[in-house]
Parts: structure tokens; sequence; C-alpha cells
């Protein structure tokens, strides 16, 4: 999908751009002499890799089930196992093996495949976004969109609303995902739905979302 | 003093083959790391991300951005599409400790030529840091190519892993329900949690050594 790559080739530029101008400072900073650093920058470039390095670790956290004690008890794994081994392999996959046990056996339930599909005009299940295509909230491929609905056992002949965002560059990846994929899998009914249109009954507010109205 | 041309005069056959074994055998232990390493990342690239081409963006970024703690740190952000600038300053934030290593490599690489130096900059990471920091080889051409050679072989070994991470999960996708792979590989994304956990232990390892 064309929004997509747009938004990777974005992505992965911003992300060679840093990386490549970090890797070149030195050489253009001083260009041909091999000179000191000032005391103050090493300083510097010792404490700011490890703030950096501590904050990721707080906002991966946030990806992980933590409200429950299985991260914070593989986590201490991997730091025991480093302290004692100083090998990076066996402590992460210690790590990881420890994390999916306890996930897979005492986990809690993970949140939005068992709930009810709802699906109406005023909650589209597909949605088209410059960023890619969604299924309900998560952005999904063309291919898992549509085994999706079959999982969730959506009926063939069911009105598929699909939402296009009004500020939406590509009306031809709504086309392409009708034809291509929905029709060939037989859902033969779709609607593009614009977000101007819906704004009115599409689910803006996160409260909204929880409590869709009942039918 | 030497000139530029003689400085990098090209090697006997049979002294270039010594450097690239040299170089190809220095390079083992980065093959272990990189392509398991790259392979987990690519995995969870096509695992968590929802990117129609999962297997083009991980060819793309692990050519693009040789950073394995990027690779990982990528996923989260990418699958709540999350905008560009973002990238920019995570990776300003990771990346900033490379800034440190281009200064010990200023007088070894003076007059190298332009697009190898390019090459040599694009590869500056820990492990290929690492061995190029510790290279005996004096003479300038030899210690050039061992650079250059030892560049090549990792850049290649980390961009195989995250394709064929990327690769493998993508073929998976496409034979079996997503949602069952979802909830197979959950705890997956565990793995990123636990490569930042075991640089910042090293990291303060590494301060406690240094600061008293």
């Amino acid at each position: 999908m064309e929004n997509e790559f747009l938004y990777m080739l974005a992505v992965v530029g911003a992300g060679w751009a840093v990386t490549y101008a970090m890797r070149a400072l030195p050489f253009l900073l001083f260009a041909g002499r091999g000179r000191e650093l000032p005391a103050w920058v090493t300083r510097f470039g010792s404490f700011i890799s490890p703030v950096v390095i501590a904050s990721l670790i707080v906002y991966s956290y946030s990806g992980l089930q933590w409200r429950t004690p299985w991260p914070y008890l593989a986590g201490a794994l991997t730091v025991a196992l480093h302290l004692w081994k100083g090998n990076p392999l066996v402590s992460i996959s210690a790590g990881v093996a420890l994390y999916m046990a306890l996930v897979s056996c005492c986990g809690c339930a993970s949140t939005h495949h068992d709930r009810e599909l709802v699906y109406d005009a005023a909650h589209p299940l597909i949605h088209f976004t410059n960023k890619g295509m969604k299924f309900r909230d998560r952005y999904v491929t063309p291919e898992e969109a549509v085994r999706l609905l079959k999982k969730h056992k959506v009926p063939k002949d069911a009105t598929i609303h699909m939402l296009v965002d009004e500020d939406f560059s590509s009306p031809r990846a709504t086309w392409v995902f009708q034809h291509n994929y929905l029709g060939k899998a037989g859902y033969r009914k779709a609607i593009v739905v614009h977000a101007r249109h819906a704004s009115s009954s599409a689910p803006k507010r996160r409260d909204d979302r929880r409590n869709p109205p009942r039918r | 003093m030497l000139n530029v041309s003689e400085r990098f005069s090209p090697l006997a056959p049979r002294e270039r083959r010594a450097v690239l074994r040299r170089a190809f055998v220095d390079s083992l232990p980065v093959l272990m790391g990189y392509t398991s390493m790259g392979f987990v990342a690519g995995a969870l690239l096509a695992a968590k991300a929802g990117l129609g081409h999962a297997t083009l963006w991980g060819l793309l970024s692990s050519a693009m951005c040789v950073s394995g703690t990027f690779s990982f740190a990528m996923v989260q952000p990418v699958a709540d599409r999350a905008p560009a600038w973002t990238f920019a300053l995570l990776a300003a934030g990771l990346n900033f400790r490379y800034a440190f290593y281009g200064f010990t490599m200023l007088a070894r690489w003076k007059d190298v030529p332009l697009l190898r130096k390019l090459f040599l900059v694009h590869m500056l990471s820990d492990e290929n840091y690492a061995l190029e920091a510790a290279c005996r080889y004096a003479r300038p051409s030899a210690n050039l190519l061992y650079c250059m050679s030892l560049s090549a072989m990792n850049l290649s070994y980390w961009v195989a892993g995250v394709t064929a991470g990327a690769f493998a999960v993508t073929l998976l996708q496409g034979a079996l329900d997503p949602d069952l792979i979802r909830a197979r590989t959950n705890g997956l994304e565990f793995a990123m949690v636990a490569l930042f956990l075991v640089i910042f232990t090293d990291q303060a390892k590494e301060i406690a050594k240094h600061g008293k």
C-alpha cells in the first residue's frame, strides 16, 4: 500500500540520517586532525547513553503485561544471569523463555480478541489512514484483515463498512482492498464511508468505543 | 612520509589472502550474534508491526541502520504508527555513543578514499568497531583491507539475519491464522526489553568500574 510505503520510507530515512550523522560527526568536526576530546564531552557521552537505555526500558515495559509480576521476574532473571555469566545470548534467551512461559500459562488474557465484534455504519471494521490500514484499533495487513473477518465469523452477506480518513491520499487502496481481498474472499458488500460524513456517528472519543450503543 | 597512493598501494596476493582470512575468522563471533539477533528483530517487525511488506522493510531498515538497538526499538513505535520525528529522536538517543567511536579512527582513516570512507562510517557499529579498533595490521593498506572486508561481512550477516526473520514470519502468516501466531509468539516482545536490560547492566558495570 503506497501510504504505508511512504510512511516506512520516512521512518527508515529518519533512522538512517540520524544514525549516519552520529557516526560521521567526528569526521566532520575534526576533518583530518587527530585531536583529543574535551573531558566534559566524554563525560557527557558516557552519561547520556545509560539514561536513554533506562528510559527505553521503562517505555518498552508499557508494551508488556506490566500489571502482572511476570515481566519483572523475567527482567530480574535476565539481569542476574548477565551479572553472573556475562553472556548476552544466554541471559536474553533465558529471560524471554521465562516470560513466554509465565505469560502463556498464567498471564492475563489478551484484551482485543475476545470482545464481541460490533460492525455497523457507526462502527466500521476497516479504517484507512495515511499510515496504513486498521482492523478495529490495530494496524494490519490486508491478508490479516480478511483472516480476522473470517475468524470472527462475519457473514459473507454482511455489509463491510470501510471508513476513509478525510485526508486519505490513496483512494485506489480502498478499491484494491475491496476487489482483490474482500471480493476474492466472498465479501461482496463493502461500502466506503468518508470520515466527514460519518463524523456525527463514528466513534471518535475513547468512551464511545468502550461502550458502543446497544443495537 | 608516504603520499596517499603509496600508503594504500595494493597488497601482494598472498598477503591479501592472509588479511581476508584473518577478517573472516574474526567475524565468526559476529556471525553468530548478528544472525540470531537479526532474526529475532526481523521476526518481531513482521509479527508485531502490521506491515504489508515486512520482508522489504526488514531488508531496507537493516541495510540502512546497522544498529541492533534501533532495529528492536523501532518495532513498537511502528506498530503505533508514531510520527517520523519520533524515530529521529530515538536514533539520536540510542546511537549517540557512535559519535565517540569515530574519534579513535580519525588518524587511521585520514586519507582513505571518499567512497570507502563513507562505507566505513556507515558500518561503525559496536561489534564492528570493537574488532576494527583491535586490528593489529600497522600497514595502512592491510588495515584498510581488513576494515573494509570485515565491514562488508558483518553487514551481510546483519541484513541476512533480519531479512530471514521477517521472511520466515511472513511465510507463517500466509499459512496460519495471524491470531494464532500472535498467541504463539505472545511474550516474544520481551526480547527487546531483555536486550536493553543487558546493555544497561553492562553500562552500569562499566560506570561502577571507572567511576571510583
